[in-house]
């Protein structure tokens, strides 16, 4: 319960921080619109009964693109100011650390995913669903974006604390989170196409979710600030290395 | 040992090698529906198993890695995550023709060819970290290695998870006599060539770490120190 109420807390926190400038919800916001006039211009001329199939894809493909550029961010604050140091050493559960900034994510990513979806709905008759079932939706999204914030905090902890290339987040980023977007992305076709298997695929989604975060939660410390070193040679060797 | 073990590996699969070759191609019967390209099974099944194994291997090391921060560790989990590569290059590229002679395409986008073309993803992905990666980012990829680890159940069960393509996993246990008699000298055969080559590229990388800290003991001794070049005195030079 403690380690749920620091994260609450630093959560408040950056959102609140958040909130005084906007820069990652506007920006991200503005990608999404770029991203979805992108894809609106692409797949206009899409025959209706093709949309279902091509609608899940421009979602979720949103999402990831929307995503990365989040993440790339979300530890940028606490890299420019060297607050990280400052709350790694804090009296903070590190879990708690992991889980704020993995619900700030996802605050971001529902944000872009809610213009998404929205753009989509009125573009493509066939995502009318979309606003059909607005609950079906919810959940869908809900959890498709959870399972992308929950490993991707983890990555982008883990690039901010080693000073490493934004450009492998994404390198690192896409091949882990393909599960979990393969899930929704079925999960949305049949969400569109009224099957009954969407709360199947919605319960796949919902169990990757659960992996990634425990994975996540259990990986955290080590990823971000390791095991002390038995030799002080071997960190040094590993810099002099690269 | 240390030498002699991957030596004495690759010798032994040296020796099998060519007996499993004449085994599938001469003595195994021709199978009746899928004809000459199911010889191919004899390739592909192994190179997934090995691949599979390796990926355990990897992810074991690394989440060793993580916690004690062992160089051995590291070493192991850097290695097999290339043999990953490797093995999963293999499989990705008989799989499809094997696909294509009994399908009539290539690739199905089935769970079992998804997760396994995600598990090759993840450790380029690695790789790629491993090599570019800044200070620090040996604990991402470790990360990586693990998540890894996790998607070889997924591509062992994903038959029954989901309507697949493939044939189940039960299809092992039900191949002939004959058809065993072929596949274990082919599996023998590419796993100690692995094992082999494992231990080839643990050894390196634990050199690698060695030939550093040593030279990183000089530099703190003042070795590799140039020694500062003593200023020309104004007046000497025509001496």
């Amino acid at each position: 319960m403690v380690a749920l109420r620091q994260a609450w807390l630093l959560a408040v926190n950056d959102l609140r921080q958040e909130a005084r400038d906007l820069e990652l919800i506007l920006t991200s916001s503005f990608f999404s619109l770029v991203v979805l006039i992108m894809l609106g211009m692409s797949f206009s001329a899409l025959g209706v009964s093709s949309q279902p199939l091509a609608v899940p894809g421009m979602l979720w493909l949103s999402v990831a693109f929307v995503g990365a550029l989040t993440l790339g961010r979300i530890f940028t604050r606490e890299r420019e100011f060297d607050t990280l140091r400052a709350l790694l050493v804090a009296p903070v559960e590190r879990v708690s650390i992991y889980l704020a900034k993995a619900f700030v994510t996802l605050v971001i990513l529902l944000g872009c995913s809610f213009i998404t979806v929205l753009g989509l709905t009125l573009l493509f008759p066939a995502a009318q669903p979309f606003a059909e079932r607005p609950w079906a939706t919810a959940a869908l999204v809900l959890m498709g974006c959870t399972a992308y914030a929950g490993v991707g905090t983890l990555f982008a902890a883990g690039l901010a604390s080693s000073s490493g290339k934004n450009v492998l987040l994404s390198v690192i980023l896409y091949p882990l989170t393909m599960p979990s977007l393969l899930f929704a992305l079925v999960a949305t076709r049949s969400l569109l196409e009224g099957h009954e298997s969407f709360t199947t695929y919605l319960g796949q989604l919902t169990a990757t979710n659960v992996l990634a975060f425990v994975v996540g939660a259990w990986l955290f410390e080590p990823v971000l600030v390791g095991v002390p070193q038995k030799r002080s040679g071997t960190a040094r060797a590993a810099r002099r290395r690269r | 040992m240390k030498k002699i073990l991957p030596i004495a590996f690759l010798g032994a699969a040296a020796l099998i090698f060519p007996v499993s070759v004449k085994t599938i191609f001469l003595d195994t019967p021709i199978e009746n529906q899928m004809g000459t390209v199911q010889k191919i099974f004899y390739f592909h099944v192994p190179l997934a198993w090995i691949m599979m194994l390796l990926a355990v291997v990897c992810g074991v090391a690394a989440g060793i890695q993580l916690r004690r921060d062992s160089k051995r560790a590291e070493a192991v989990s850097i290695a097999a995550a290339e043999l990953v590569l490797v093995t999963g290059l293999g499989v990705l590229i008989t799989g499809p023709i094997w696909g294509h002679a009994t399908w009539g395409k290539a690739w199905t986008w089935d769970a079992r060819q998804v997760s396994t073309g995600l598990l090759w993803l993840i450790f380029a992905a690695y790789v790629l970290v491993r090599h570019y990666g800044a200070a620090g980012s040996e604990r991402l990829a470790a990360a990586l290695a693990i998540f890894g680890a996790i998607d070889v159940p997924v591509i062992y069960y994903a038959v029954k998870i989901w309507k697949t393509t493939h044939p189940s996993n039960d299809v092992a246990g039900s191949l002939p006599a004959s058809m065993w008699a072929a596949l274990w000298p082919a599996l023998i055969a590419l796993l100690l060539t692995s094992i082999a080559v494992l231990l080839i590229r643990v050894q390196q990388e634990l050199t690698d770490v060695t030939l550093d800290e040593a030279w990183v003991d000089l530099d703190d001794a003042g070795a590799n120190k140039l020694e500062p070049t003593p200023a020309p005195t104004s007046g000497s030079g025509d001496a």
